[in-house]
């Protein structure tokens, strides 16, 4: 609500014992916040973040010159290649590994089975958070008990390629096979197989019954529900469900792992979490952590399917059974069946309206299929409600249960989203179902109940303690839903001339959120050169985002330089500050936020020197245009000659550093407003997606070259989860796509037209007013092309991926 | 670098204006062997023929070097991505792709613009409809092809001399038609 209606509901005879706690509820998160005044330019007054500036790594990225891991092998005339054994059963015992075969091979250097020195037998997830680590320890590096097919069970380090993809071939695994379960429900009952022991895993999770499969049970209730269901007259009930969706990051999951001179072991590696993923393999391979080196190169493309640690184990323990580099590249084959996917959910959702078209309850369940191992189960699942249904905020009672269940299938994660794109799919469509029913106009009704500036979310606090509530500082829907409406021409649209097309708009609204609460941190250092230069070293992790150029954009704007003028390096454990790595849409609030305060401590540093050269007191000064100079005499200063001063001055001499770390408890959403057009021929079920709009408010978009980018990208991907069948599986789990040709990833000719459009809000607590892009138009697809073939045709599809032939099935059925 | 396959034999290869002798196994397929001897723009995403990251021009024609048996290249002159310009001098194609932002992870994008310089060449003023044809064997992830299809059409312009596009952001779309692939995709609403 805003301060207005805070005010009015205050006023308006609630006794005043519950206005107390209100305010008290408000007071602890205040509507203002302490923002330093350079936070908040004008955007004419914004010389470098508000600029479409070239990308940092752009220049050797259309050359062909970037470098990512695959691309050291030259460096390293030693290096030997691995290869994995993987289960071909979906559930069993190996009972027997003959490596006999594959040993005698020329060239074959070490053949590692669960039982090796080499191989550690502690148990862990393979997921990159935060610690302690909110994923069950269910994993193991290679395993005697396999649980899908795919399960690693052996590795081979060989002198080339195809040396050890032979080597694979010649171990001869036996098998004790055992009962397998593919389907989550059916996984729930009582008498299905059982993939783990009660007390098998380490760091269970809260809610989890592994008699029945379930790895964790999570839930929050806001006021009450079941009191609101019982009471209104209009209760609504639908069920969704989703993909399993690829990550299909094009460059595949690559590890290179060698021991160097010091007798600390080097990991170059494709991932998008560099000081996790250093101290799982510390933990796992029981080295300190001082003697574990993880660097990125460039990555092409994670979208969480890299925020874990999924293949550096198994070089790093060849490296060592070896002695000498390894690298492992997956095979696109491995990606589909043996990395990581997006969680499978069925999501059902319940509403309580009063006669007058006021929610009086939301109500969402999730069951999550976790596949074989838990990693990112709990935290993906606590999403699909935490992150959709604080869009609401306003709707009284609310409650979020899941349940997340093991079957025998290939592995799931993080992915772009993160249980939001499953929740939203859920939430938008089922209010456009609840609005359409109760002859509403379906934004109209949005309208009437989505979050505003001054809103207290408690919904984001529900399952998180009141600790997590936040207050809403910057919200831009309303804008977001107008300019969507004219983007997409709503107002006026022209059904087609035939008489079996029809054409419709469908509308789904968003919010994500910026980092993790209160579970996030960035650093970053800035070092001056003499010629008034600058190096940035900043853990913050560039996927291919563009993160390392918002970095310097955000330095620049500081410190008065040409973007030109900074050297960027980020991602190496041994050189740059720490950092969480790159996921919750946390890289550019997070750690740009640690940029901006070490370009701040760097800025402070030349201006006592430009105030002792320009003999002008500090308060004065001013950077700009690589000056420091005086805003009362105009006099100035260059960088260089404040550089050359400071480093070698006769009577006195400084290194100009300056270095930053950010946290927060805040995580302040970003939003989307999404519409698509669509003619569906109502004879065959064929549709045509004419164009997609997604209005998204980001706060101040730093760089709003990329930040359309990211959106447009992100769309791409959530179209994909509304039309594409994804990873399909067998009956006994086994992945039915190996390659992008089987995958229905969308093609140039299949993507429908995506306009993006910034929105720009100031968001108080970012660094400049930014908020998170990146995963906020990754949720909004599914539901609003839903709701768009609702719209044209009157059907609806629940579940994904919505085809002609479940469109046609609906029309059948309804003219039955 | 024993790296390559077995019953190695000599080809001669011209890459990239630079004619070079490079040892081939038998059944390597020619974007191993120029990464082995260095030519690591030649990118590989997935293990043959469905990504298109690898293309490369095979005596002025595209090919996937995932693809194509070594061997068979032996007399050929191969163009790879890094013969098109260099960091301080990008050819318009490459100069495109930056300045519209059709770049974010990058691993695509040679292959992206080894076709899209093949498809100027031989079409240099494509309709948008055109170009995403064109492209629609190169995967990318990271972009949705929205601001690559730009980039390849102001490309075209600054190509022919006209005035770069990428300030006003866009042009004209079309779409695609789902549940029948025989269909042309616009309804009439492109501009073919």
């Amino acid at each position: 609500m805003s301060n207005d209606d805070e005010t009015a509901k205050a006023d308006g005879g609630t006794a005043s014992q519950s206005e107390t706690v209100e305010d008290e509820r408000f007071e602890e998160h205040p509507l203002e916040w302490d923002e330093p005044e350079n936070n908040d330019k004008a955007p004419d007054e914004r010389d470098s973040v508000s600029h479409r500036t070239e990308k940092y790594d752009d220049r050797k990225l259309v050359t062909g010159q970037a470098k990512y891991t695959a691309d050291y092998e030259e460096r390293y005339p030693d290096l030997a290649y691995a290869a994995v054994v993987r289960s071909e059963i979906p559930h069993g015992r190996v009972t027997d590994i003959d490596t006999s075969a594959a040993e005698a091979i020329d060239g074959v250097e070490a053949v590692l089975t669960p039982e090796s020195d080499a191989v550690p037998d502690a148990k862990y997830t393979s997921a990159g958070q935060s610690y302690p680590e909110p994923s069950p320890w269910d994993m193991h590096v290679l395993n005697e008990h396999v649980r899908y097919i795919g399960d690693p069970i052996a590795a081979v380090a060989a002198e080339d390629r195809a040396t050890a993809t032979a080597a694979v071939e010649a171990i001869e695994v036996s098998y004790e096979e055992a009962d397998y379960v593919t389907d989550p429900e059916a996984a729930f009952d009582e008498d299905a197989p059982q993939l783990f022991e009660d007390g098998e895993v380490e760091n269970e999770i809260v809610g989890h019954d592994y008699d029945r499969n379930r790895m964790a049970h999570i839930g929050g209730e806001l006021g009450d529900v079941d009191g609101a269901l019982d009471g209104n007259t209009h209760v609504h009930e639908t069920e969704w469900e989703t993909i399993r969706q690829s990550h299909a990051n094009v460059e595949k999951h690559t590890s290179l792992a060698y021991t160097d001179e010091d007798d600390r072991h080097v990991l170059i590696t494709s991932t998008q979490v560099p000081n996790h993923t250093r101290r799982q393999l510390a933990h796992l391979f029981d080295i300190p952590i001082r003697d574990i080196r993880v660097t990125k190169p460039r990555v092409g493309g994670g979208f969480g399917g890299k925020q874990a640690m999924v293949v550096e184990p198994i070089p790093l323990a060849l490296s060592l059974a070896t002695d000498r580099p390894v690298l492992y590249e997956a095979s696109r084959e491995e990606e589909f069946y043996a990395m990581r996917s997006r969680h499978p959910m069925k999501v059902k959702a319940k509403t309580a309206v009063t006669d007058d078209g006021d929610i009086e309850a939301i109500d969402i369940y999730a069951l999550s299929n976790t596949g074989a191992y838990g990693s990112h189960g709990m935290t993906v699942a606590g999403n699909v409600g935490s992150k959709p249904m604080p869009l609401y905020s306003k709707v009284p009672n609310a409650r979020f249960e899941a349940d997340i269940v093991h079957t025998n299938t290939p592995q799931t994660g993080a992915m772009r989203g993160y249980g939001a794109p499953q929740g939203t799919l859920a939430l938008e469509g089922h209010l456009d179902e609840v609005a359409r029913d109760l002859g509403l106009d379906p934004i109209e009704f949005r309208r009437r109940h989505h979050m505003e500036v001054g809103d207290l979310d408690e919904i984001a606090g529900m399952m998180g303690g009141e600790g997590a509530n936040r207050r809403i500082r910057s919200c831009g829907l309303d804008e977001c839903i107008e300019h969507g409406k004219d983007a997409i021409g709503y107002d006026d649209l022209e059904q087609p001339d035939e008489d079996h097309l029809h054409r419709g708009i469908g509308m789904a609204l968003s919010a994500q959120g910026t980092g993790v609460a209160g579970d996030e941190l960035g650093a970053a250092q800035i070092m001056m050169n003499e010629d008034g230069s600058f190096h940035l070293q900043v853990g913050g992790v560039d996927i291919g985002t563009g993160a390392d150029t918002a970095f310097l954009q955000i330095a620049a704007e500081v410190l008065g330089c040409d973007e030109d003028d900074i050297i960027v390096k980020s991602s190496d454990t041994d050189v740059t500050p720490f950092d969480y790595g790159a996921y919750a849409s946390s890289t550019t609030y997070i750690s740009g936020m640690a940029v901006k305060k070490a370009a701040e401590d760097a800025k402070a540093r030349i201006l006592d020197w430009g105030a002792k050269l320009l003999d002008e007191p500090v308060e004065k000064l001013e950077t700009g245009d690589g000056t420091v100079y005086s805003e009362s005499s105009g006099d100035s200063v260059t960088l260089e000659d404040i550089g050359y001063e400071a480093a070698y001055g006769d009577d006195e001499r400084e290194h100009i550093l300056g270095k930053g770390t950010h946290c927060t408890e805040e995580s302040p959403p970003p939003f989307a407003a999404q519409f698509a057009d669509v003619t569906v021929d109502e004879t065959t079920g064929e549709f045509e997606v004419h164009k997609l709009v997604v209005a998204v408010d980001c706060g101040v978009a730093i760089n709003p070259g990329m930040a359309e980018g990211q959106i447009e990208g992100a769309n791409h991907m959530s179209y994909e989860m509304a039309v594409s069948d994804g990873i399909t599986l067998d009956d006994e789990g086994r992945a039915e796509v190996a390659d992008f040709d089987e995958y229905g990833l969308p093609s140039a000719t299949e993507t429908p037209p995506i306009e993006s459009i910034l929105v720009e809000t100031h968001e108080p607590t970012g660094p400049f007013g930014a908020k998170s892009v990146a995963e906020v138009p990754t949720n909004t697809v599914p539901p609003a092309l839903s709701n768009a073939v609702r719209d044209a045709v009157g059907v609806r599809i629940r579940e994904m991926p919505i085809t002609a032939e479940k469109i046609r099935a609906k029309l059948d059925e309804r003219e039955i | 670098m024993p790296k390559t396959g077995g019953n190695a034999v000599d080809i001669e290869l011209t890459i990239n204006g630079e004619r070079t002798i490079v040892e081939a196994g038998s059944g390597d397929d020619l974007a191993t062997v120029l990464r082995q001897h260095g030519y690591i723009d030649v990118k590989c995403g997935c293990d043959g023929g469905t990504c298109g990251a690898s293309k490369v021009f095979v005596d002025g024609d595209v090919r996937m070097a995932c693809e194509m048996e070594a061997t068979d290249a032996d007399g050929s002159e191969i163009q790879t991505v890094a013969a098109l310009g260099t960091q301080a001098d990008l050819h318009p194609v490459q100069q495109a792709f930056v300045d519209n932002f059709a770049v974010q992870c990058g691993f695509c994008i040679p292959g992206m613009v080894i076709q899209a310089v093949a498809l100027l060449d031989s079409n240099p003023d494509p309709t948008e409809r055109e170009v995403r044809e064109a492209l629609d064997d190169n995967v990318c992830r990271c972009t949705g092809y929205q601001k690559p299809v730009e980039a390849v059409l102001d490309a075209a312009q600054r190509m022919q001399g006209e005035q770069s596009v990428a300030a006003d952001g866009g042009h004209p779309v079309s779409a695609p038609t789902h549940g029948d692939e025989s269909t042309s995709c616009c309804g009439g609403d492109c501009d073919e």
